[in-house]
């Protein structure tokens, strides 16, 4: 049987926080560092307004590079955390509150109360689930050209992410995880937002995921995909973007052993008790009304 | 009994867990030494302040390695000896045995992970079963949090708590006067001391936008340093990537002890060393280079991932 792919001419660079390859028309470099210092987080929150998440890896970065065009994509979590909702949650947002924020309050305001409720002032509202429906960004090139996206018919298979060709196990000639950052909701759960990368003989697939889960409440993803064939003629890449979300106990009660809560940690299992859910969890999710769920499939030419 | 416990605190320091039965008389006499101490434990300087540990052991060792040995060298822990770290139940126990073992020159507050519902979610209590097989040594250390003190002061002057103040505590005398021996609620005083964090954005008492908990500012810490006769309030509960952080004019300092916290974020720790005069000096460190065992590669493999 003769191998389906030729693998492709490639060049690796590597240094203890960085690693890049230059393969076909691309430049890609991904960098990893530690979180950032005070000093990092003051100048990222001064310009977003919002406290950062406790583990913000501002010196964190994904690059693309396409030669031909010049066009620039990058993941990084200032821009990453730039989609994060500032100010009063309205309708959309998918705004909530730990599970027992009612019994606080009411401790603290019920009339038997012993407990009186000091005059407090407003803190800055904002999302502090850090959910974001970050794809990534693209940077114009030098004419000041930036590909639009376009929609894509679900019925033309040449502008779908094609699942056989990246379940095939060809070779991985660059993989990478890029953390963005992470937050632990103070005890109330976990949100992450981490992007992976692999070029294979054929193509680039990214995913970048950011995962929610708020301590009996609910789970949240939001999944960016994106893929470009090295034989796609003119050069496309292809995007898929798709939001989940379902009631903690949901996804709790697909644990396989009970008192194993662990998997509610792993957002790979996470994400896939959210597929197999997918009649509610790409529906009505849990009923927070956020507005990233659902799927959308486009594309963009890179000319 | 020292001779055993010695043999106990040993084993431990070798990140060896003792037996199930060793852990039972351990948590019992543990118990014995905690209903004595008051809310505010009273201490005495000199005395080294650390911050959350959260299970990561062997930076516990590189700690100890930096601020000496107890009983040589006095050691408070403000809380958040479990979960998250792969080693918990051996830097809990081993803390635990030196309490015992030297009451007055260790001193254990609670934090907001010493209770049943957080340990069930970040790692404790999925720790105990693995290495016990049964959830008793997890029920036995959590019957032990209930009587941890909720904070300590030291020569009158440095108030030591988790996470920091609360509304309906103008006084230290007020802290002393909460039932503490029971599970951390939801609400009230005894959570505040365990949850609220300060806030350099706000004047007054803020509300988390979380929907629970409380934020406070510069000029609530110095009231009540000035009320109490204070000099400082040390606190842990928030990761400090430079290892401490002081805010509100050196009034208060977050003090973070657990270095590349869960093994990934490259954060450096530190310890607050009192002198004498109450005079103080940070120690910083990193995580430990023997921690091979519990650092992940630090490439993670190829995966096809869809």
């Amino acid at each position: 049987m003769s191998a389906a792919f030729l693998v492709p001419e490639h060049k690796l660079f590597e240094s203890p926080n960085s690693r890049s390859i230059h393969v076909n028309s691309w430049v890609i470099t991904a960098s990893t560092n530690p979180i950032s210092n005070a000093f990092e987080c003051d100048a990222i929150q001064g310009s977003l307004g919002i406290p950062l998440p406790e583990m913000t890896f501002g010196n964190n970065i994904l690059t693309l590079e396409h030669r031909p065009s010049g066009l620039k994509y990058s993941f990084t979590a200032a821009d990453a955390l730039g989609f994060v909702k500032k100010g009063e949650l309205d309708d959309g947002d998918g705004g909530v509150k730990v599970n027992y924020a009612d019994a606080w309050l009411k401790s603290r305001t019920d009339p038997s109360s012993n407990l009186t409720m000091p005059k407090t002032v407003a803190t800055k509202p904002y999302d502090w689930t850090y959910t974001t429906m970050y794809t990534g960004h693209m940077e114009a090139d030098e004419s000041g050209f930036v590909p639009s996206w376009i929609l894509s018919e679900d019925a033309d298979s040449a502008y779908n992410i094609p699942i056989a060709e990246l379940t095939r196990p060809d070779p991985i000639l660059f993989y990478a995880e890029i953390p963005l950052f992470e937050d632990e909701l103070h005890d109330n759960g976990s949100s992450a937002l981490l992007v992976r990368i692999r070029v294979m003989p054929t193509c680039i697939f990214i995913l970048c995921r950011f995962t929610l889960r708020v301590d009996n409440v609910l789970f949240r993803t939001w999944d960016a995909r994106l893929y470009h064939s090295f034989s796609s003629e003119p050069p496309m890449v292809i995007r898929e973007t798709s939001g989940w979300e379902a009631p903690y106990d949901v996804i709790k009660d697909r644990l396989p052993k009970r008192d194993d809560m662990t998997p509610l940690t792993d957002p790979n299992f996470i994400s896939k008790a959210l597929a197999d859910t997918r009649r509610m969890s790409q529906t009505i999710g849990a009923k927070t009304g956020w507005r990233g769920i659902g799927t959308t499939l486009e594309y963009a030419i890179l000319a | 009994m020292p001779s055993d416990l010695d043999s106990q605190i040993a084993q431990l320091s070798r990140c060896e867990p003792i037996s199930e039965a060793q852990v039972k008389t351990l948590c019992i006499k543990a118990r014995e030494i905690l209903i004595e101490e008051g809310n505010v434990q009273v201490v005495d300087s000199p005395v080294t302040i650390c911050g959350d540990i959260h299970g990561q052991f062997f930076d516990l060792m590189e700690l100890f390695a930096v601020g000496g040995w107890c009983p040589e060298t006095n050691y408070l822990f403000m809380g958040d000896f479990v979960d998250r770290g792969f080693y918990s139940v051996e830097t809990f126990l081993l803390l635990l045995a030196l309490k015992v073992r030297y009451p007055d020159r260790m001193t254990l507050i609670r934090g907001n992970h010493e209770s049943r519902q957080i340990t069930q979610v970040y790692g404790f209590y999925d720790e105990c079963q693995r290495k016990y097989g049964s959830s008793n040594v997890w029920r036995w250390c959590c019957e032990v949090f209930d009587y941890l003190a909720l904070g300590a002061i030291v020569d009158g002057r440095v108030f030591c708590v988790h996470g920091g103040l609360s509304p309906s505590l103008a006084s230290i005398d007020q802290i002393r006067a909460i039932e503490r021996k029971q599970e951390v609620p939801h609400e009230g005083p005894m959570c505040d001391l365990l949850w609220s964090d300060p806030d350099d954005t706000i004047t007054g008492w803020g509300l988390s936008p979380r929907g629970a908990g409380f934020l406070f500012g510069a000029d609530i810490t110095k009231n009540f340093a000035h009320h109490n006769a204070l000099d400082l309030i040390a606190r842990a509960h928030q990761l400090a990537m430079e290892g401490y952080k002081l805010m509100f004019d050196r009034m208060i300092v977050t003090v973070w002890s657990a270095p590349n916290y869960c093994y990934r974020c490259g954060n450096v720790a530190s310890i607050l060393e009192l002198d004498e005069h109450l005079g103080q000096e940070y120690k910083v460190f990193s995580h430990a280079p023997m921690d091979v065992r519990s650092i992940p590669t630090k490439r993670p493999p190829p995966e096809y991932f869809l």
